[in-house]
């Protein structure tokens, strides 16, 4: 970033001003660095009080047994950790996790970028659809999940009218545990908008000139796409790519509000347990709070891996132009 | 006697006036711990899981009388229905409730855990009989002989069925032979309506996976031992009632298609599945009555009791109960409360209340099943159902089975228990596990919590 | 394909008043026939995102029994929906409650991160990138790592069950928009604060008076994103709050799913209705602030990570 300025601190005139400036530069030094200090002391406070110091307390808890209800707290070193490889609901709760997030995140991708390469052929109506598409994102999340409750209902909603008005059968996507995931996968997709806002812009920052010049050498349609396109807007995609992955593993919200609370969730139960979902109810319907933190520090790996696989494996495709 | 002496004996003369008046119409102020001398019930008071605002007439007349009764006193309440989560976190902070109002079927959670009081003092002081209180609902506040809370509501689970539907199918609901397996699923069979592929009318609806115990007790399965301690689901005989029951929901093209209709169903609305045919018949607790009289008052049912295979009638009852909370601030005036709550007298008013609300909306009054004997017996004395033959017919139904309940016993891992269960007959009815071993799953995984939550 | 860097346009700072329409009128669309077709795929897809919204108002004025049909308009249009549903539930008192603690929320974190970003754009102290690389790898941390302890610690400070907890976290800036915000900021000619120097403004003087009037869309930018994301959110109210009375409107929502007293699974049009109360409020802001929304999260996804 260009911090267009000069060195507000050559006052200097001449030697004889040396020691006078140098020990001003002094003084100043220390007020800058003094009031750096104070505006960023909101940061530097919430970052001690909420965040270092949380995570290396939910470390300790993860060692721990501790229940708030219970007044007693016992060190039991990794036996949170050995109780996760056995537990099925962690092995169903990843599994169901890691499906949506497969199929979540190249089909938001995919299905963003499609968009957005319409939205770049229709010139100025291009603002409109945008709207269009934003919209399902700035519906709360818990509205989401109320409205597929209604949509996806397996006899009356509107997707399967739809679908039965085309001759396809319509699934049971709230009671079959089949097409639960499926149809938590569709509601988020619906959810695509911002996506599409990302590739927009980037596609609007690719020059015109590098087309023009490929037409002139009298590159196709797929060539440019392949060979200019892709490679100018690479940026947005891995930057959707890894913002969407952690996302995705960590759902709750729509999911929640839609099969879990205070009520019996049937066959959602099983196939919807998402891993945070899981986790949540450990910690806060449970209470057990050092099982949940263990979980908490293995969702953090997973997510770490993935992502440091994702960054590594994008040298060899993400274009980035001269240096940052 | 010398002056000095007469305030003495005048007070000794109150006393006695008010001891011969106690445990009747006047409950004289007492605290719950047992001490010397009545104390004065005053202060606040919070009481978790209940709504004064949110609630309805029968929670409005007596939370009034409380007030009435004990002016000094400040009752607030939570305003919202008991949920473990709030209870629990509400006591992790040290900020615990006085009293609360929890079903009967997750209290033995509670008590295992010490959270809430013994109220055997309680009882004393307030001269409560224990014995007005419908056996099925006593057991289940009772563990090794202490009282843990005091019943509130009877809650029954009977036959509601359609005449319409059993009409329409050339069935008599009077005549079906409701202890006889066959005969139900043949009578499913014939009730269930479909028009091409899509389903308008249920059968029969299980209810499951919450009936699985009334199923299994008309099976003679218990599934859980009396003392609450061993968890008895791997016993065959409530396999053989999931297998059953669960085998109905084939009548309507399978469980998917079952629960997709159902699920669309107005449950409170006027176009309820009973008026609007969607439904042949279903086991159901008895409040669902309440909300026919209220959105469709001349509803055509018959309501007759479950019956064990053997054809004896029985229900199985459960409700709500009121608890003091071990660490709660104003244990006297907590004390004061849940007795009140709970009086014949309070539930009398409550009723008269409903009567004549029900009255002036020209709607049938359904009485209120209290959980106190002597209450039921004022308030059902007299209800002037003779416009609504179908819902007379129903009360005198369920007050009659009322004295042959089964209740789930409490248990140390009461809610722990019931998931267990409840997600082995999801399994079973959504993911097409067998239900022997589903059960035995269940069986092995509730014994765990319920040993673990005995030590 | 080679490029020189000079023959792009770098210009990483963000330009809010600039909205970026097409400027190019011919070159990008193709010819009509193409743009005809393009036009008619969007419609489509349009329609696939706006429909459900929709039907959700229509839904919700309808009669119970007809709730989940494809009409637009029921045999009777039902206000008394919306009637029974305030009835049954708290919503004026969700509602405030949402409004509080979303301008709070949005408020706080506006002008803390303004600070903490205006700390890291104009002074120069050791170890300021190393520092700003820490900011920026805590927004990585999966809330859920966070979350047990941030409850225990406002639990210990005697918040449990207030609706503090919802926004006050909100006043140590966050390291999101403490990111965006540095941008805008780098963006802003250093000699404007020299002169203010030479004059003997004060830092905060100079933050206040010269910074922030200058990024004033960037400022609405973060605000409005931050009211949306405290309005809708669900974990926090689901762990801190317990009385219905503190309810935000998405918690209230979340009761009235599970509880079939107040509305709940089986009254899908009081549920509807719900649904609409919660949404409305964000679709307007959103109309009226639609620039702002769409040129933030177009900013973030150029600049990259």
């Amino acid at each position: 970033m260009a911090i267009r300025s000069t060195d507000p601190q050559q006052h200097a005139t001449g030697p004889a001003d040396e020691p006078k400036a140098a020990s001003k530069r002094m003084t100043n030094r220390r007020r800058e660095l003094l009031w750096a200090l104070i505006f960023m002391s909101p940061w530097i406070l919430g970052f001690l009080i909420f965040m270092a110091g949380p995570m290396l307390w939910s470390l300790w808890l993860s060692f721990t047994d501790y229940d708030p209800l219970v007044p007693v707290t016992n060190f039991i070193g990794v036996e949170n950790y050995q109780e996760l490889f056995s537990d099925p609901k962690i092995r169903t709760s990843l599994w169901n996790t890691v499906f949506f997030t497969i199929f979540n995140v190249p089909g938001t991708i995919i299905s963003g970028l499609v968009l957005a390469l319409l939205l770049d052929k229709v010139g100025r109506a291009a603002g409109f659809f945008r709207t269009a598409f934003y919209l399902p994102n700035i519906t709360p999340a818990v509205a989401v999940g109320a409205l597929f409750l209604l949509l996806l209902n397996g006899r009356d909603g509107i997707v399967n009218q739809i679908l039965r008005s085309v001759g396809l059968p319509g699934p049971s996507w709230l009671n079959d545990p089949a097409w639960i995931k499926p149809g938590i996968i569709m509601m988020m997709l619906w959810s695509v908008g911002s996506t599409v806002i990302i590739y927009y812009a980037a596609l609007r920052n690719v020059p015109q000139v590098l087309y023009e010049a490929a037409r002139v050498d009298g590159a196709s349609a797929w060539q440019q796409f392949r060979n200019i396109t892709v490679p100018m807007i690479s940026g947005a995609i891995f930057f959707t790519l890894i913002i969407n992955t952690i996302a995705s593993l960590q759902l709750f919200t729509e999911v929640y509000a839609m099969f879990f609370g205070s009520q019996q969730s049937g066959a959602a139960g099983e196939a919807a347990l998402f891993y945070v979902i899981y986790l949540f109810s450990n910690a806060f319907e449970f209470f057990n709070m050092g099982y949940a933190s263990a979980m908490a520090w293995l969702l953090f790996v997973v997510i770490g891996l993935i992502t440091l696989v994702q960054v590594k494996a994008s040298k060899r495709w993400v274009y980035y132009e001269g240096a940052e | 006697m010398s002056p000095r002496r007469m305030p003495l004996v005048a007070l000794m003369v109150v006393a006695l006036l008010l001891a011969a008046c106690g445990g009747g119409e006047e409950t004289p102020p007492a605290s719950a711990g047992g001490s010397e001398g009545a104390t004065e019930v005053s202060g606040s008071l919070f009481a978790f899981g209940f709504g004064y605002e949110s609630g309805d007439e029968i929670a409005k007349v007596r939370v009034d009388r409380f007030r009435e009764e004990y002016p000094d006193a400040k009752v607030s309440f939570s305003e919202s229905g008991f949920e473990e989560q709030p209870f629990l976190s509400a006591l992790a902070s040290g900020e615990p409730p006085d009293v609360v109002n929890l079903p009967r079927n997750t209290i033995g959670t509670f008590i295992a855990r010490g959270v809430l009081a013994p109220l055997d003092d309680c009882i004393a002081q307030q001269g409560i009989d224990m014995g007005v209180f419908y056996d099925a609902a006593v057991s289940q506040v009772t563990v090794e002989g202490t009282t843990y809370a005091l019943p509130e509501f009877f809650n029954s689970r009977i036959w509601i069925m359609s005449n319409k539907a059993f009409k329409d199918a050339g069935l008599d609901p009077q005549e079906l032979d409701v202890s006889d397996w066959d005969a139900i699923a043949e009578a499913n069979e014939q009730l269930t309506k479909t028009n091409g592929n899509r389903l308008t009318r249920i059968g029969i609806d299980p209810k499951l996976p919450e009936f699985l115990p009334l199923w299994s007790w008309a099976n003679a399965s218990d599934i859980i031992s009396e003392d609450g301690l061993t968890s008895q689901l791997e016993t065959p005989g409530v396999a053989e009632a999931l297998e059953y029951s669960n085998s109905i929901h084939e009548a309507a093209g399978g469980r998917t298609k079952f629960l997709d209709f159902r699920d669309t169903w107005d449950f409170f609305g006027e176009e309820n599945q009973f008026a609007a045919d969607q439904l042949g018949a279903n086991p159901f607790e008895q409040w669902y009555l309440n909300v026919l009289a209220d959105v469709s008052p001349n509803v055509d049912i018959t309501v007759r009791p479950f019956e064990t295979r053997d054809g004896e009638p029985f229900t199985w009852s459960d409700g709500n109960a009121w608890a003091i909370t071990a660490d709660a601030d104003n244990p006297g005036a907590a004390c004061a409360f849940i007795a009140l709550m709970t009086a014949k007298d309070t539930w009398v008013e409550a009723g008269e209340a409903r009567a004549k609300m029900r009255n002036k909306e020209n709607k049938p009054n359904l009485g209120v099943y209290t959980g106190n004997r002597e209450a039921d017996e004022v308030i059902f004395e007299d209800l002037g159902l003779g416009k609504w033959p179908s819902f007379e017919q129903a009360v005198q139904t369920i007050l009659e089975v009322q004295e042959n309940a089964r209740s789930i016993p409490p248990s140390p891992a009461a809610a722990a228990f019931e998931t267990a269960w409840i997600s082995a007959v999801d399994g079973v009815m959504t993911g097409g596990d067998d239900p022997a071993e589903a059960l035995a799953a269940a069986d092995q995984e509730a014994q765990e919590a319920i040993d673990a939550a005995a030590r | 394909m080679a490029v020189k860097d000079r023959e792009i346009d770098r210009s990483y700072i963000p330009d809010i008043d600039r909205p970026q329409e097409a400027t190019q009128p011919g070159s990008r669309a193709a010819n009509l026939a193409t743009r005809a077709f393009f036009l008619a795929t969007l419609l489509a897809a349009t329609a696939l995102f706006v429909y459900p919204l929709i039907w959700l108002l229509s839904a919700s004025l309808k009669p119970a029994a007809e709730v989940f049909s494809s009409d637009f308009i029921g045999s009777e249009i039902r206000w008394d929906n919306y009637t029974r549903l305030f009835a049954m539930a708290p919503m004026l008192t969700w509602t405030w409650n949402s409004v509080i603690v979303s301008f709070l929320a949005a408020s706080t974190v506006t002008i803390s991160s303004a600070m903490v970003a205006f700390a890291f754009a104009y002074f120069r102290f050791p170890y300021r990138n190393v520092i700003f690389s820490i900011v920026l790898a805590t927004m990585m941390l999966p809330g859920a790592v966070l979350m047990i302890p941030q409850f225990l610690i406002w639990d210990y400070l005697g918040f449990n069950n207030t609706l503090f907890p919802l926004w006050a976290g909100n006043l140590f800036g966050s390291a999101f928009y403490i990111f965006l915000l540095r941008q805008f900021f780098l963006g802003l000619p250093r000699e404007l604060f020299e002169a203010a120097n030479v004059d003997g403004a004060g830092y905060f003087r100079m933050w206040r008076s010269i910074a922030l009037p200058l990024t004033r869309s960037a400022l609405i930018v973060v605000f409005i994103f931050e009211l949306k994301v405290a309005w809708t959110d669900l974990v926090r109210p689901l762990i801190f709050l317990r009385d219905v009375e503190l309810f935000t409107l998405p918690r209230g929502l979340k009761a009235i799913i599970d509880n079939p007293q107040i509305g709940g699974q089986q009254q899908w049009e009081l549920l509807a209705a719900g649904s609409v109360i919660v949404t409305v409020p964000m679709i307007l802001i959103f109309f009226a602030f639609q620039r702002y929304f769409i040129e933030g999260i177009a900013t973030t996804g150029s600049t990259g990570k």
